[in-house]
């Protein structure tokens, strides 16, 4: 499945994170590479979501080195918001712009980080919301749609800075069931186009469909990584299979 | 910083209600009993304005002729000072969130500083002592010590609204591309507005009925006025009493404006 020849989009190196006393990564390496989808599971606390947010620096790691599309995000030199522009990232709780239109989700950044004319802006913008099936909401304001509408917003703002990596952090942990298809169908179509994602989800059925690659974690440590189906059918660690049996 | 990555949100809601309470009781339909006061009292300042000016003529109606001219300093004092006090409470506000410990430090002192010291003496401070130094003369004196008084209240008023704003707001700027500067500006202060909009109101008030202090550094607002006529004529109880009333029908009309303001916000959202 992995190409090696591939390039590296991310090199996580000996990562650790601690919260206070309590260490939420324990020396974690990974390597995600151009175009690659990887899912990160585990159960909560395990560290999913703390080693995800570190990769566009929303934490800042104790100690290892993180490079992301050839930037190291810890050199002082290196600007943090440029890196940002290239790593779009959705949320567990949406986090849509309340005080602005679904449109103008869209543009703000792309006027004000990518510096694009208000007329550019608004047409990528008006495309991806067509992509994701809610165009007809464009002047509409988030807090009117549904939590799934809302989630579909979010992905479309990320992609609007046309990234070159996603990251994804329970993106559908906050949404009622029958919502979650409408906003997985679209990670889906993604993932078709050949983004390079990071996804830390519950979602199974999801990883069988679009993972490279699953990596299993607890306690802040990558206990297990290989193909859904590995994850599937045979797991090696008792703690894997533990975890597997409760969420399948 | 040391937070985990799912802050309570419990946490963050408990910050968004910001305390009100300096400027005039805001009328509220929930509160019967106040909704009921601000009526009695607002009517019937102006029935009592509407009958001495009619049935007594004398003094009244000269008082009424001659105070007017202090309602325009009054609010010229007020507008200017809250102008004054919403710059320097955004600064504040945004110094006392600041993760610089230097600016943090600065921030803070003023707010500890200001709120420690009476207005009165303030007001004293920058026209006398000051004086000595730098002669102003008393409108523009009388407005800085005002504003910056309020502006150390405003700081704390910006600072609370700024914290109400949900943290995922400021991540999915940052998470963009946009610098923390970028993300106040764009996505968090808009925000925080909202939010403001009812204390700042109140502050107006507050401030409003404070400026009766400078009419001791000779600024003719409507005490002063009062004082003048009262003076001259040796009317102080009729006098006052209409200084008094006027002061009443305006604080109690901007406090049914904030609450007027504060249900639309409300409806809003």
């Amino acid at each position: 499945m992995q190409n090696h020849n591939r390039r590296k989009m991310v090199e996580i190196q000996g990562v650790v994170k601690f919260f206070g006393t309590l260490k939420a990564l324990d020396n974690v390496s990974l390597d995600v590479y151009d175009g690659e989808k990887v899912v990160i599971i585990g159960p909560s606390g395990s560290g999913k979501s703390t080693l995800l947010r570190s990769i566009n620096k929303l934490e800042e790691v104790n100690a290892g080195s993180i490079v992301v599309d050839g930037f190291e995000i810890h050199d002082p030199k290196v600007n943090i918001n440029k890196v940002r522009e290239e790593v779009g990232m959705v949320f567990q709780q949406f986090n849509v712009f309340p005080h602005k239109t679904v449109l103008q989700n869209l543009t703000l950044a792309q006027v004000v980080v990518r510096k694009r004319s208000k007329e550019e802006s608004e047409k990528i913008a008006q495309g991806l919301l067509k992509k994701v099936g809610i165009l007809e909401k464009a002047h509409e304001y988030p807090t009117k749609l549904s939590g799934g509408q809302q989630q579909r917003v979010a992905i479309a703002r990320a992609l609007a800075m046309q990234p070159k990596l996603m990251l994804f952090d329970e993106p559908t942990s906050a949404l009622d069931p029958e919502m979650i298809g409408e906003v997985l169908d679209v990670m889906v179509n993604l993932a078709k186009e050949g983004m390079t994602m990071i996804v830390v989800t519950h979602e199974m059925g999801f990883a069988r469909e679009v993972a490279d690659r699953v990596i299993f974690m607890d306690e802040g440590r990558i206990l297990e990584e290989g193909s859904p189906e590995h994850f599937f059918k045979n797991p090696t660690h008792e703690r894997t299979q533990q975890f597997m049996r409760q969420i399948l | 910083m040391a937070e985990i990555t799912k802050t309570p949100k419990d946490k963050e809601k408990k910050k968004v209600s910001i305390e009100v309470g300096d400027g005039a009781a805001i009328p509220s339909k929930e509160d019967r009993g106040l909704f009921t006061a601000w009526r009695v009292a607002f009517f019937g300042a102006i029935g009592i304005v509407i009958y001495l000016a009619v049935f007594k003529p004398d003094p009244y109606l000269d008082i009424m002729k001659f105070v007017p001219d202090g309602i325009l300093v009054t609010f010229e004092v007020t507008v200017l000072s809250i102008l004054l006090a919403l710059v320097i409470g955004l600064f504040t506000g945004l110094g006392r969130i600041s993760k610089n410990p230097i600016i943090n430090g600065i921030a803070s002192l003023y707010v500890e500083v200001i709120r420690g010291i009476p207005l009165l003496v303030q007001l004293f401070y920058i026209y006398f002592a000051l004086g000595r130094i730098i002669q102003m003369p008393p409108l523009p004196s009388a407005i800085m010590a005002m504003g910056i008084c309020y502006g150390a209240y405003m700081g704390e008023i910006f600072r609370a609204g700024i914290q109400s704003i949900p943290k995922g707001q400021a991540e999915a700027a940052r998470s963009l591309g946009m610098s923390s500067g970028q993300s106040m500006y764009h996505v968090i202060l808009p925000q925080a507005f909202k939010t403001i909009l009812p204390p700042v109101g109140n502050e107006f008030v507050a401030l409003l009925k404070d400026s009766s202090l400078v009419s001791i550094l000779a600024v003719a607002d409507l005490l002063r006025r009062g004082r003048e006529f009262a003076a001259e004529s040796f009317t102080y109880f009729e006098t006052y009493t209409v200084v008094a009333l006027v002061y009443l029908i305006i604080t109690l009309f901007l406090s049914k404006l904030i609450s007027i303001m504060e249900e639309k916000i409300g409806a809003e959202s």
